[in-house]
């Protein structure tokens, strides 16, 4: 239930944490009487907590209810009227998504009348659904054909084909990323509720009413917000379908395997729809501590980057200053002895997308040939305490944690578009946590309500030291959360900012044992491992060593440029696509993407995790670590893993978490953070600034989705919409 | 071919293949081809050119030599035996686009 | 008590010449002596109605009289309002559960019951009553006239039902349609204020109430009850899901109670006249007077305020100047708004009109509008543009509802031709049990009815036309 109107009415703009609240009834049942209550399921004793719904009791006994419109992560809506079951002494059958249990209901999920209502409904819905299930991108995982086998009625009725045709309504254009075939919408209201509730955006709604009804978007206006491929995955039908997807392949035909995310730091467990060795199309794993099931479109939509632009042969630089192809032996052989010529004079700096074998792989490599130059391309401050404790710079709270939040604090950061599942997140616990939530930072549309305590930095000392009306806020809250952009800390005057904010957060003790108030942002997902691995952030300090030999591992932001560096200076790039980086190299190894190795990532939480191959990597690219593995024996420096499982136990080494899938390694050395604390500098007042502002910034922030046709054409209707006037 | 017959030379290709027939076999064995000696053992029947091929088929009964009414272009191109398997094969240039489209260097000066 | 009553009778009946008057046009004096209130159990009746002069509680409703505040308080309206204000909640309450008051909106759930629920004790959430004016029934018309010719009643009504369940304020939910209606609501209401009968301090019996008018925008299903609290918050007037009822979570998310302007209007009265008064009127469990709406095919259609339990037949004889044609000419009549089932002239010979004996004839009082249709009428035509209106009005929410209706009325308007095989008769019925019961609201309920009213009483005849749009195809296709 969205966040009632009647609360921020009474609320107004005081600041108060007390809100009026407003209960609703499964709530304060909860409150009055904890026990639980027994029901019978198809005669089966379950012992549910009261408000419970009849399909909650059902599903606990494992039998589940036909349903379209009900959706655990929605709002209950109760109008497809498809889970109806019939329940002893009522007359008639009740809708089980949204009934709570009462004491000693027996509950019939089998009998003549639920079937009957069951069959009922099934009909109706049919009797307006055209039959193109044949030419339906959805044909094969789709509810209603599914549950129309299971429930429908055995033959058709529907004499008035004869007379009249079936509803037909226009198709709506929502954009370059949603299909849509309202015909055969069944009215679920499924992606209205998304837009409005997760995602924001009351740009999804009804209009007509009876049979006229139809979903759109009220004016001719796109469907556009970082979440909206959802959409697609909630709609039980074919009425929303996946354009870039559309007409390609059948849900039979594809290999799924399960992967981990890459475009940003939160992680999203994946999985990769793969024919003949094809990326198809990506969809959201359910994982409740990262992504819940939904999926940022970025990470959705972007794979069309991964078959663009790519870097499928070794290239080395020709006497005419070309970049001309060449096979892995000359390549390697040219490396190796460039290499060797430096000797210690080499440096490498990791891009966002490296993974973890790779990193540690170069990093010893790096190591053996005498050099420490390993850097990340996105800074973090070294000073006080630092990247030696890994709780300056985590998200430390985890994800999911964000939920239980009432107070928080942004600092320099735009979660909408920097983790768009962040800001889900985020996004619930204002709606159902009624979360205070302030910002200090430029003024962005966040999709929620939140108090904006201005942009210069100055304002976290007056939230330190009580000037500022948040500061009470945050210090009564029983569960405050402070997050801050990894991109602010790129500030001159980052460290202080980043110890102001440790400050800040030290002082909140209301707080439960084990929540962790201070909390870091990385955008992207290679910074973590990077920084357990032991790289050093930012890259300044290859600036000044002015290496023979730089070695970049999908570096692509443009952080260090020709100019930077000596004019002798050796540029080798190994990566997977060509863009920024590829074109000041003097050597090209082509590396495989994320969906074509197995590598370990770690997410902002510290969460490692691995992906799997899905497909092949093209032409002659290897494996990243394989590549490094190869150079090192060129040299003759090998480095003493062979397989995936040699170089395993080499991060296992190096940090034990690092192969601990699936887990946070969580880290509380806050004390010690505080301690080493040494107020160098102050924060000075120049405003804060954050990188991606708006919807049109977000489509295309890497390699991959700089080389997807898909998000370009995003980024085009993004703009084409600021344009209309709607 | 392959065996030992005695026929009839009813004539030679320009490719030095002799055709022969004895009709004291019976039909469909009557006709038969020794192919050139500089194909040795690697003989395969695309070796028979065009002309030849409807006589050895009993498509007509005239060889090419005798058939008057056989037409001659100057736009008809010289046979050649079936090439598949070997670097003069013919292979169809793709209708389809890469799977995989490669990063082009640009061009620096 | 009895002194206010005493008084308030005598007022009544000084003001009783201009009704007197305006009953005479029709002919149709009855005085009848009603036995007074705390005589034996109505149950011993055998005879209702017809209702006499001094028991009409709305004595404008011809709009004879000045409607504004002048005249009502003549009428008695807004008399004593403090004292009763006064008595309390409980008081109110229990004279409301004494007079056997069920809804008159259609449903019928004893009133008293359904403002008791909200003096559950409250959790700082303020509670609001609505009162559902967007009377949309085809053939129902008794709401716009207490609105337009006795608003004050209505208004006063709020106050003491408000102060029933201890609402904050009332807010008059009304069909956009009713302009006059609503124009005089409103200047019943600022008069109100100005007399200092609603405000802060209303009546000065130190409680403060509220009455705001909101009007709808001409959807039949903000009429239900959730619907309109939606369409009151700013929302689509879609019905929600119960539970949780309005009782717990209604307008705003508070504790709301929707009732209908003529149980809200008539509450002053039974609070003045006591509850056994109003209880003495019709059957047991059907007591009180109530308004009906006779349309159709009479000689003079009225809206005209009766005993319940009255017989149909006595109802349309008396005041509506009996069935065009003469009661043999009569087919059928729906006897509650177009939603309850129609009953054929057998059944309308002595059926009685209240809650039970409706029910016992296979229908329903809804809202009292008997639609009487003679032997002219088209009685399958007429069911067929009844499930067009409710084709029309159906919100499209849930299943059921939007695509089951829609198929009904393309089979219904085959059927007027009877373009239909003689099967899809029990195929229809089949659909409208499958609409029945499955939906949200009672909209699909309210639709399904009319057309199981239709097969029940009325099967020969759509067999009859099947036949011969048969015949007649075959004879032209030979």
């Amino acid at each position: 239930m969205l966040r009632s109107t009647l609360s921020k009415v009474l609320n107004g703009s005081k600041l108060s944490p007390n809100l009026v609240c407003v209960t609703f009834r499964a709530s304060s049942d909860v409150a009055k009487k904890p026990e639980k209550i027994e029901v019978f399921i198809d005669d089966q004793p379950v012992l549910v907590d009261p408000g419970t719904t009849v399909l909650q009791a059902a599903a606990q006994v494992g039998v589940e209810i036909p349903r379209f419109c009900y959706h655990e992560r929605l709002a209950v809506a109760g109008n497809c009227r498809m889970c109806l079951v019939e329940v002893e002494k009522s007359p008639k059958p009740v809708a089980a998504c949204a009934m709570p249990v009462m004491k000693g209901w027996r509950i019939k999920t089998n009998s003549d009348m639920t079937k009957k209502a069951r069959e009922g409904v099934m009909e109706f819905l049919l009797v307006n659904h055209p039959l193109d299930c044949p030419i339906c991108d959805q044909g094969g995982e789709c509810d209603l054909q599914d549950q129309s086998m299971a429930f429908g009625s055995d033959r058709s009725r529907f004499t008035d084909i004869q007379f009249s045709g079936k509803r037909a309504v226009e198709d709506k254009d929502l954009g370059p990323l949603i299909k849509t075939v309202m015909t055969r919408c069944i009215h679920c209201t499924r992606c209205i509720r998304f837009a409005s509730e997760v995602a924001g955006i009351d740009d999804l709604g009804t209009t007509g009413r009876g049979s006229d009804m139809q979903i759109g978007t009220y004016v001719e206006k796109f469907f556009m917000s970082e979440l909206s491929g959802n959409v697609i995955d909630l709609c039980p039908v074919g009425a929303l379908t996946s354009k870039p997807y559309s007409f390609t392949a059948r849900p039979w035909e594809i290999r799924k395997i399960d992967s981990i995310d890459v475009f940003d730091a939160v992680g999203s467990n994946i999985v990769v729809s793969t024919r003949t060795n094809e990326v198809l199309r990506i969809l959201p794993r359910t994982n409740e501590e990262i992504n819940e099931e939904w999926l940022a479109d970025k990470s959705r939509f972007a794979y069309d980057g991964l078959k663009r632009q790519r870097l499928i042969t070794p290239m080395l630089r020709d006497n005419k200053n070309q970049l001309t192809p060449v096979d892995w032996e000359a390549a390697l052989l040219t490396v190796g002895k460039v290499l060797q010529q430096a000797g210690p004079n080499v440096a490498a700096i990791a891009g966002g997308m490296a993974d973890a074998e790779t990193l540690v792989a170069v990093k010893d490599l790096l190591n053996r040939l005498g050099s420490e130059l390993t850097c990340t391309e996105h800074v973090f401050p070294m000073d006080g305490s630092g990247t030696d404790l890994r709780s300056s710079y985590l998200l430390n709270n985890k994800i999911s944690g964000v939920e239980e939040a009432d107070a928080v604090l942004l600092i320099g950061t735009n979660p909408r578009f920097e983790a768009p599942l962040l800001n889900s997140r985020l996004r619930k616990t204002y709606l159902h946590n009624e979360a205070e939530i302030a910002v200090i930072g430029p003024k962005v549309d966040l999709t929620y309500d939140y108090h904006h305590l201005g942009t210069s930095a100055k304002a976290i000392n007056d939230v330190a030291n009580g000037s500022s009306p948040f500061s009470k806020v945050l210090k009564n809250a029983k569960k405050p959360l402070v997050i801050i952009g990894a991109d602010l800390l790129k500030r001159s005057d980052g460290a202080a900012i980043l110890s102001a904010a440790q400050s800040l957060a030290a002082q909140a003790t209301n707080k439960p044992e084990g929540w962790k108030v201070l909390n870091v942002l990385h955008k992207v997902a290679s910074q973590v491992a990077a920084l357990d691995i032991g790289y050093t952030p930012g890259v300044d300090k290859i600036r000044e060593a002015k290496p023979k030999v730089l070695f970049l591992i999908g570096a692509d932001e443009g952080a260090i440029n020709k100019e930077d560096l000596p004019s002798d200076c050796f540029i080798i790039y190994q990566g997977h696509h060509g863009d920024q980086g590829a074109c000041i190299a003097d050597a090209i190894l082509p590396g495989a993407a994320y969906t074509e190795k197995q590598a370990t990532y770690v997410n902002t939480e510290g969460r490692a995790q691995q992906t799997l191959v899905a497909v092949s990597p093209p032409g002659q690219a290897k494996e990243d670590w394989k590549i490094v593995r190869a150079v090192s024996e060129i040299i003759g420096m090998k480095l003493p893993y062979d397989d995936i499982n040699e170089i395993r136990s080499r991060l296992n080494e190096v940090a034990p978490h690092l192969i601990r899938y699936g887990d946070v390694e969580g880290a509380n050395y806050f004390k010690q953070a505080s301690q080493l604390l040494q107020e160098k500098k102050s924060v000075d007042d120049s405003p804060i600034d954050v990188k991606i502002k708006d919807l049109q910034d977000y489509f295309m922030t890497d390699a991959i989705s700089r080389a997807s046709p898909t998000m370009a054409k995003c980024v085009q209707a993004v703009l084409k919409q600021k344009e209309s006037k709607y | 071919m392959d065996e030992l017959k005695i026929g009839t030379l009813k004539g030679i290709d320009k490719y030095g293949n002799k055709y022969y027939e004895n009709n004291r076999f019976f039909y469909g064995r009557n006709r038969w081809i020794e192919y050139a000696p500089k194909y040795g053992t690697d003989y395969d029947a695309s070796q028979v050119p065009a002309e030849w091929y409807g006589w050895l088929h009993y498509k007509t009964d005239l060889t090419p030599d005798k058939d008057p009414a056989r037409p001659k272009y100057k736009w008809m191109v010289d046979h050649t035996e079936n090439l598949s398997g070997f670097s003069g094969a013919y292979i169809p240039y793709s209708t389809t686009r890469p799977k995989i489209e490669a990063w082009v260097p640009p061009k620096s000066s | 008590m009895a002194g206010s009553l005493m008084k308030f009778t005598s007022l009544k009946k000084s003001n009783i010449n201009g009704i007197f008057a305006a009953i005479a046009s029709n002919g149709q004096i009855h005085f009848y002596s009603t036995p007074p209130p705390g005589t034996p159990p109505p149950q011993t009746k055998t005879k209702f109605g017809p209702l006499a002069d001094e028991d009409r509680i709305f004595t404008n409703l011809y709009g004879k009289h000045d409607w504004r505040l002048k005249g009502s308080l003549k009428r008695g309206d807004w008399y004593k309002t403090k004292e009763i204000l006064l008595k309390g909640s409980d008081w109110i309450i229990n004279e409301v559960k004494t007079s056997g008051l069920r809804g008159r909106g259609g449903a019928g759930f004893p009133s008293g019951m359904k403002w008791s629920f909200m003096n559950k004790p409250g959790d700082g959430r303020p509670k609001y009553l609505v009162v559902n004016a967007d009377e949309g029934e085809p053939g129902t018309c008794k709401d716009r006239e207490i609105m337009r010719h006795d608003p004050h009643k209505l208004v006063e009504g709020c106050l003491i039902a408000g102060r029933a369940m201890g609402a904050k304020a009332a807010y008059i939910y009304i069909r956009g349609e009713f302009y006059n209606e609503a124009s005089n609501m409103q200047v019943a209401i600022a008069e109100a204020y100005q007399a200092g009968f609603l405000g802060k301090n209303a009546c000065g019996s130190g409680y403060d109430f509220d009455v705001f008018m909101h009007r709808g925008a001409g959807a039949y299903i903000c009429g239900e009850e959730t619907a309109l609290i939606e369409s009151i918050e700013g929302k689509q007037g879609k019905p929600r899901l119960k539970p949780p009822f309005p009782a717990d979570v209604g307008v705003f998310g508070c504790p709301t109670t929707v009732t209908n302007v003529e149980t809200v209007a008539v509450a002053p009265t039974i609070c003045r006249r006591g509850g056994a008064w109003f209880a003495s009127f019709g059957r047991t469990r059907n007591s009180g007077t109530k308004l009906f709406n006779i349309s159709g095919h009479v000689n003079t259609p009225c809206t005209v305020e009766e005993e319940m339990s009255i017989p149909l037949k006595e109802l349309i004889e008396i005041h509506a100047g009996g069935v065009i044609g003469g009661w043999d000419n009569l087919l059928a009549i729906i006897p509650g708004g177009s939603s309850t089932p129609l009953i054929p002239k057998n059944v309308c010979d002595d059926v009685l009109m209240d809650f039970d004996g409706l029910v016992a004839a296979q229908t329903s009082l809804g809202t009292a509008a008997v639609i009487v249709m003679n032997k002219q009428t088209d009685v399958v035509k007429a069911i067929a543009r009844l499930i067009m209106f409710y084709k029309h009005e159906s919100c499209g929410q849930c299943t059921p509802c939007r695509e089951g209706i829609n198929w009904m009325n393309k089979i219904m308007y085959r059927f007027v031709d009877g373009n239909a095989k003689p099967d899809e008769i029990d195929m229809i019925w089949e659909l409208s049990k499958q609409i029945e019961g499955h939906t949200i609201c009672a909209l699909g309920d309210g639709a399904a009815w009319p057309v199981q009213g239709l097969i029940r009483h009325f099967r020969p005849e759509l067999e009859r036309r099947m036949e011969e749009f048969n015949k007649k195809k075959v004879s032209s296709s030979n």
